[in-house]
């Protein structure tokens, strides 16, 4: 149970002294209990305080760095097991495989294929983010090598390979990247763990059914290691996906700590060869509890929707989505197009948008900062009234940008028609239907 | 002389004669093993299968069957023997019905129907089930005209009720080749009397396949039947004993009876009331019957000449273009809804008194008065101010029609355009009959409009009829105490974006997005009871002081699907109620001073907590539990119940300037009435006092603000 | 101390309906326990895959998906090729042409295509969905459950806005499984189902649609309802939430950029056809994680997919 700011206050200096950074203590208070702010940052909580705390306020799951620069993420720290209760606070990452038994071709091809994947996608860059090398003893291609061809497409690296000097060699390559070392096994996890301390790198553990993996990781965590990650992958989809959740649930639900951390889940292993079925499973481990999914081959193909997933889950429940104001030419609209104006919603504008194509009928659609909100909502709060759309008009010189002067307001904010003609001189104002799905017969009709 | 239960039990007893005279007759002429069924059902002989469960193959088990049906011919005089003896003068005919299909015999021939097919029923049975055909008419013997009696169908068929015809009306409805046929609603079923047992087999199978009545239950049966087959009857003079008895077994089933024959119900003392009505008046048999089986119309097109839409919801009228102008700010104007006993309204009544708009100056400046009067069986008067306040869209969803305000303060523009495309004064009643009838439907059985355009008459009804009632509104308003009620509302219109918050509405603390009163959950409940606005009793007190009650909290664990365990009313501290994120304040608690601040929506600057009102909103919001802050509406900020665990207002330290503004008339009241305080706003600070805490208690001290002497709240 | 895993397994279950009537009647829902949670409690009826046919038959299908259907020119003759494909659970048939503002086909027309998909689906358990017009479908459904009586087909759907006629048709005139669909938020859902328990319907023939996103379009809120729904109907015994959910994923998803944008105007995201294979997979199993107990697809190798995925993880 997460500690109330109201409790923290109760312990905090009461002093309003602002070194902290926040204007009071309660305001300090209030950031500590959401996770917004660190305690160390008051010089003046007192020890006993910050103990009795820490215990109270210490996340349920761990949550670990890796990668570095550009590519460093944040893995774990969730604090629910369900995206409506709170939001999840780190994104599964996605991974392609590379493997020494791979030949010179096959390598080539694939470090080739992935930095293809990169576009952007409501304001976030949207790439492979990271690269699972994967060590085989019967491997023809150098590991280090291959490490090394890794590397330098400046993705995080995830090394899979339980060779202790194999992965001394590869870490001797690549520490500085900060990769995830997946290496710790119930035999070997000792000498892993000097391994992974020594190059400070994050390290992964393995088993061979839960029960290992439970025993390795707290062995670890005896050896004073809490920078780990655990893998999840079992022999099959079921077991995996059986892990993965059990994992989790025992971390957040049931408070056992010792699984509180990130996971790494190996589609590559479990669904070899069948990329649609991978798909399918990695959507599955986007929502059920995979911090790391590593996919043999992550293409276009697949990333598109589950880039747009990841979007969706990884969202604040409280907060919607927004699109970025400003003129959306659709179906190849200039500036003699039709207007039509609604809110920055992201379900607005994509259910907007999707009819507006459909339509094929030339539209310049209007995004107004409306703060997120649906269209009744925002109107609601005041954030979509003729005021808006004037102060919106002028800010982004819609005049000077579009010569046409009808404008269509979506139909449930019919009410502002006769102020929204008030604040635009010269503009034809029109009512849309109620609903998007309306729109396509609407358009056509008044061609 | 004759009773009702003499002229009942003879006509049963004449027709159960008949019939047992044409089974023996059958019997001899094709012998008891002889096979009988009406066509096209898999229910047997409907009627008799529904109430005892046993099928009839043959003329055997028939003759057995009318053993079953003498047993129901109780001779006690008793209402109950009359109902059972219309029973089974029913299943009689239903028997002699059945022999005329002997051997694949079409006794039938068009226009009449005769038996109907269950294909029929399943078509039937579905707008009969959604309301779409909203009652069932069966029309038996001759109109006194025939005129008459084709306009009573027409009257029902122009309402979308299924008709059934029985014997003379039959051959009016030809004479004047009034068209009939399932296609058109309109069901000639026979020339004898005993043909209408098959729009009763109709009632009996759609209780089977619809209200999946089990054959046997004739309770459930009779249930069915008088709760969801709104069918009644219409017999014409002269009633003859087997008439009344077939009556008896309407009445039965739960369908009234209404007859002009005054004079033989007048002899036999007929005294059935709401079942067995005597009307005179022909033409008003529609009415009289829709009412006596509580059938509404659903009403479906406003008669205006002008289009109604809420495209038009924002049409500005200049006064360029204004025929005319009704202006509650210089003469005297208002709205108003009335409860009205049933019996003071005639339906879709619409009055105009005074000039009409052609008899008014272009351009003019006008009185206007309109005064709804609505009843209703759940009618309260709690929604008229409900009604009220949707009287503003309602009228500007007219095209060429501007309205604003409420109560006597209205103005109203007439565009020209929509003046000369025939709009009228009684227009307006149309548009606010036809809503209100619509859109309250739930509570709403009768609805009439009083348009008054009389400068002096609107005068003198404001002074002596609105704002009275107005007042006393107010009034009502203002005692309303959460004790004072027995129950509250949930309100969780909010969940789709805050999926476990709940708001408790009291008469105290209205939604925290205020824009919900306890009076609008109340309505909303009454009005779609499976919305978002359900009863939370009160009767189990945990702790009185902060306002916990067991089964609120059980509410609103169920309301939240369980994410909320138990709330108080009254605390910010103790289990505080949550919030969705539409909250127009949120208060929080500043240490300092001891106090609360309060910050706004629209206050985009620092408040003395440290935190500004988007800061305040991300903890608050969500539907989380937070003590120490709350989000609320304004109009909660001067309520008695403010926080009232922890003293109540005069905990309030800070507010934006702007708020504090819009809430000092009933603050001060407030603090005046608690505390005795007198300008409690003047010792609240705001932004131009100060932004931090040590500024604010300075100026506490200065102002000498009662929370610097409260217990601590921590 | 080794790991003690704490069973998930709930005292309520989902309402297990079967569909269809003939052989291969199959059942969806009667799980106590979250979506493929089997190592809490096993699972009896896996998620069920169905495949989607629509009134224009071949007319609208993109290219990808035409190749499987090569030699057919009706519905009907689809629908008799669909069954054989692998992992088909059933068959549904999608009335879009029925929609007033689109190609506004007749009833008559429509249900006399309905009876030949019917008849060439044989014993697979058919789903029949209307022309997302609510007014339209008022009509269109219920004839449709008359047409396809005796079938124990799935009515998709009613709303709010025609649940008596359509319930009414389905649910107690003909004997069907009436689909309840509300937009993607549980208290309409609920509010729906306890309508049309009011109604007369048995609680026992309803499947819910709670509305449906393709990923990446508004998903989180999908998501949230099922997920909402299934703790409400497992966590809190809310029997009006217990009904088995079937969602349809290939009209979401097939409209989709990602699905239709070609290989000339997009050259870098490569085959248009394994584009809308994922889009419609990807979606598929969100829909199954989050707690659909069907899906309905268009595209066969999605479907195969999609039906293998099942077979892995119940």
């Amino acid at each position: 149970m997460a500690l109330k700011g109201l409790d923290i206050f109760k312990l905090s200096p009461k002093k309003n002294c602002k070194e902290c950074g926040s204007p009071t203590c309660m305001a300090f208070s209030m950031k500590v209990a959401q996770g917004a702010a660190d305690i160390n940052a008051c010089p003046y909580f007192s020890e006993d305080a910050k103990a009795q705390l820490s215990e109270a306020t210490a996340p349920p799951m761990k949550t670990v760095k890796v990668g570095a620069g550009d590519a460093e993420y944040t893995l774990g720290g969730e604090t629910v097991l369900e995206r409506h209760e709170k939001t999840f606070v780190s994104k599964t990452r996605y991974a392609s495989t590379l493997c020494n038994c791979m030949d010179e071709a096959a390598i080539d091809a694939r470090l080739a294929e992935i930095p293809k994947v990169d576009y952007e996608r409501i304001g976030e860059r949207m790439i492979v983010e990271m690269i699972y090398v994967n060590y085989s003893a019967e491997g023809q291609y150098d590991y280090v090598e291959l490490v090394k061809k890794a590397a330098a497409l400046g993705r995080t690296l995830v090394l899979g390979v339980t060779d202790v000097e194999v992965a001394k060699a590869a870490l001797a390559v690549c520490k500085d990247g900060k990769p995830v070392l997946n290496g710790a096994t119930a035999e070997n996890f000792k000498e892993m763990n000097a391994v992974a301390t020594e190059a400070g790198v994050v390290l992964g553990v393995t088993g061979k059914d839960i029960n290992e993996l439970y025993d390795t990781v707290k062995a670890l965590e005896d050896l004073g290691n809490k920078n780990l990650v655990i893998d999840t992958t079992g022999a099959t989809v079921k077991e995996t996906f059986a892990n993965t959740v059990m994992v989790r649930k025992a971390a957040i639900k049931d408070n056992d700590r010792t699984f509180g951390y990130p996971s790494i889940v190996n589609l590559a292993k479990v669904a070899k060869g069948d990329a649609h079925l991978q798909a399918a499973l990695a959507s599955i481990f986007t929502i059920k509890y995979g911090s790391i999914v590593v996919f043999e081959n992550l293409t276009y193909s697949e990333a598109l929707p589950l880039y747009g997933l990841r979007q969706n889950i990884f969202t604040d429940p409280q907060k919607p989505m927004r699109v970025e104001p400003g003129i959306y030419p659709i179906n190849g609209a200039d500036e003699n197009s039709i207007c039509l104006t609604t809110v920055d919603f992201a379900l607005t504008y994509f259910l907007v948008s999707g009819e507006l194509e459909r339509s094929g009928v030339p539209v310049n659609l209007i995004i107004s900062d409306a703060g997120g909100l649906s269209v009744l909502t925002a109107w609601a709060a005041g954030k979509l009234s003729s005021g808006t759309i004037e102060k919106f008009w002028k800010e982004h010189d819609i005049e000077g940008k579009i010569k046409n002067r009808q404008l269509i307001i979506p139909g449930k904010v019919a009410v502002l028609k006769g102020e929204i003609e008030a604040k635009l001189p010269g503009w034809e104002i029109i009512i849309a239907p109620a609903e998007a799905v309306q729109l396509v017969k609407f358009l056509k009709d008044m061609q | 002389m004759a009773t009702l239960f003499d002229v009942v039990f003879s006509g049963n007893d004449t027709v159960f004669g008949l019939t047992e005279g044409a089974i023996d007759a059958a019997i001899a002429e094709h012998g008891a093993d002889k096979a009988i069924a009406f066509p096209d059902t898999a229910y047997s002989l409907p009627c008799y299968y529904a109430v005892t469960g046993t099928k009839v193959g043959n003329l055997g088990e028939l003759k057995t069957a009318l053993g079953v049906v003498k047993t129901l011919m109780t001779r006690e005089k008793r209402l109950n023997d009359v109902f059972m003896s219309g029973v089974a003068t029913a299943l009689c005919a239903e028997f002699i019905e059945v022999l005329k299909y002997m051997d694949g015999a079409a006794p039938y021939e068009a226009p009449c129907y005769g038996h109907l097919g269950d294909a029929i029923i399943r078509e039937l049975g579905v707008p009969l089930v959604t309301g779409d055909i909203p009652g069932v008419a069966v029309i038996i013997g001759a109109a006194p005209t025939a005129q008459e009696g084709v306009d009573l169908v027409k009257s029902y068929q122009a309402q979308g009720i299924l008709v059934t015809l029985v014997g003379g009306i039959i051959d009016q409805c030809a004479e004047l080749g009034y068209k009939t046929g399932a296609n058109v609603r309109v069901i000639p079923l026979g020339a004898d009397i005993t043909s209408v047992i098959h729009v009763v087999s109709v009632a009996v199978r759609a209780a089977l396949i619809f209200g999946n009545v089990q054959p046997g239950d004739a309770a459930g049966l009779m249930e069915y039947t008088f709760k969801r087959v709104p069918a009644f009857v219409n017999a014409f003079a002269p009633l003859d004993p087997v008439i009344v008895a077939c009556g008896a077994g309407a009445i039965a089933l739960g369908f009234p009876v209404v007859t002009n024959d005054v004079d033989t119900l007048a002899a036999v003392h007929a005294n059935v009331p709401k079942s067995l009505i005597g009307q005179a008046d022909v033409s008003k048999f529609n009415a009289t019957s829709l009412e006596a089986r509580d059938i509404k119309i659903k009403i479906t097109n406003i008669d205006i000449p002008v289009a109604f839409a809420s495209a038009f919801e924002g049409e500005i009228i200049r006064r360029g273009d204004m025929q005319v102008e009704f202006d509650g700010s210089r003469v005297d104007c208002f709205e108003l809804v009335l409860t009205k006993e049933a019996s003071e309204i005639e339906d879709h009544k619409i009055e105009v008194i005074g000039p009409d708009i052609d008899e008014m100056p272009e351009g003019s400046k006008q009185s206007i008065a309109y005064i709804v009067e609505v009843a209703g069986k759940s009618m309260q008067s709690d929604f008229e101010p409900v009604f009220e306040r949707k009287f503003h869209s309602y009228l500007n969803c007219v095209e060429g029609m501007m309205h604003t305000g409420q109560r006597d303060m209205i103005r109203i523009r007439v565009s020209k355009d929509t003046f000369n495309a025939g709009f009228r004064a009684k227009h307006i009643g149309e548009v606010l009959y036809a809503k209100v009838k619509s859109e309250f439907a739930a509570v709403v059985d009768k609805c009439q409009v009083k348009i008054i355009t009389d400068a002096e008459q609107c005068t003198k009804l404001r002074h002596e009829l609105a704002t009275p009632m107005f007042d006393k509104r107010d009034e009502r308003l203002l005692t309303l105490t959460d004790e004072g009620v027995d129950v509250y509302y949930s309100c969780i219109m909010c969940q789709a974006f805050s999926p476990s918050h709940v708001c408790v509405v009291t008469p105290e603390r209205l939604g925290l997005c205020g824009a919900v009163s306890w009076l609008d959950a109340k309505a909303t409940n009454e009005l779609d009871p499976q919305g978002p606005c359900q009863i939370i009793t009160k009767e189990k007190v945990i702790d009185e002081r902060i306002g916990e009650y067991e089964d609120v909290n059980e509410a609103v664990r169920k309301f939240s699907q369980g994410a909320l365990e138990d709330v108080s009313l009254y605390s910010i501290i103790e289990k505080p109620m949550t919030s969705c994120g539409c909250f127009e304040c949120i208060c929080g608690i500043e240490p300092l001073s001891n106090g609360v601040c309060i910050a706004n929506r629209e206050y985009a600057g620092m408040t003395p907590i440290g935190m500004t009102f988007p800061e305040l909103a991300s903890m608050t919001g969500g539907g989380v539990q937070t003590p120490g802050f709350m989000g609320h509406g304004k109009h909660f900020i001067a309520s008695k119940k403010f926080m009232k665990a922890e003293g109540g207002i005069e905990r309030i330290v800070w507010m934006p300037k702007d708020l504090k503004e819009q809430v000092a008339d009933r603050l001060n009241a407030t603090a005046k009435e608690l505390y005795g305080i007198d300008n409690f706003c003047d010792m609240i600070a705001d932004e131009t006092v100060a932004e931090d805490p040590e500024t604010l208690l300075a100026f506490l001290e200065e102002k000498g603000h009662p929370a610097l002497s409260m217990e601590p709240m921590m | 101390m080794p790991f003690t895993a704490k069973s998930g397994k709930f005292n309520a279950s989902i309402k297990a309906v079967t569909l269809g009537s003939g052989d291969k009647a199959t059942t969806i829902g009667g799980e106590n326990v979250l979506p493929f949670y089997t190592f809490d409690a096993p699972i009896e009826h896996a998620p069920k895959v169905g495949i989607e046919v629509t009134d224009f038959g071949m007319e609208h299908e993109p290219d990808c998906v035409k190749k499987y259907y090569e030699g057919c020119t009706t519905a009907a003759d689809m629908v008799k090729k669909a069954v054989t494909f692998e992992g088909v659970d059933f068959v549904s048939f999608r009335m879009e042409g029925g929609d007033p503002n689109g190609a506004n086909k007749s009833t008559e027309e429509l249900i006399a295509t309905l009876k030949e998909v019917a008849e060439a689906a044989g014993d697979m358990p058919l789903v029949v969905s209307g022309s997302k017009n609510a007014e339209r479908d008022a009509e269109l459904l219920s004839k449709a459950a008359e047409a396809v009586q005796g079938k124990n087909a799935i009515i998709l759907a009613a709303r709010e806005e025609n649940y008596k006629t359509v319930g009414a048709a389905a649910g107690l005139a003909y004997s069907q499984i009436v689909g309840a669909e509300s937009s993607v938020d549980i208290n309409l859902a609920k509010q729906l189902n306890v309508l049309l328990s009011q109604l007369g319907v048995n609680p026992s023939n309803i499947a819910m649609n709670v509305g449906s996103a393709s990923a990446g379009y508004g998903y989180e809120y999908v998501a949230s309802t099922m997920q909402r729904i299934k703790a409400a109907a497992l966590s809190q015994n809310d029997a009006q939430l217990q009904m088995p959910i079937i969602t349809p994923v290939a009209s979401e998803t097939w409209g989709t950029k990602e699905a239709t944008a070609t290989e000339v105007d997009v050259p870098e995201w490569g085959d248009v056809e394994s584009r809308g294979i994922d889009m419609e997979v990807e979606t598929a199993a969100a829909d199954l994680a989050c707690g659909s107990n069907a899906v309905i697809l268009k595209h066969p190798v999605s479907v195969a997919t999609v039906s293998k995925l099942i077979k892995e993880l119940v």
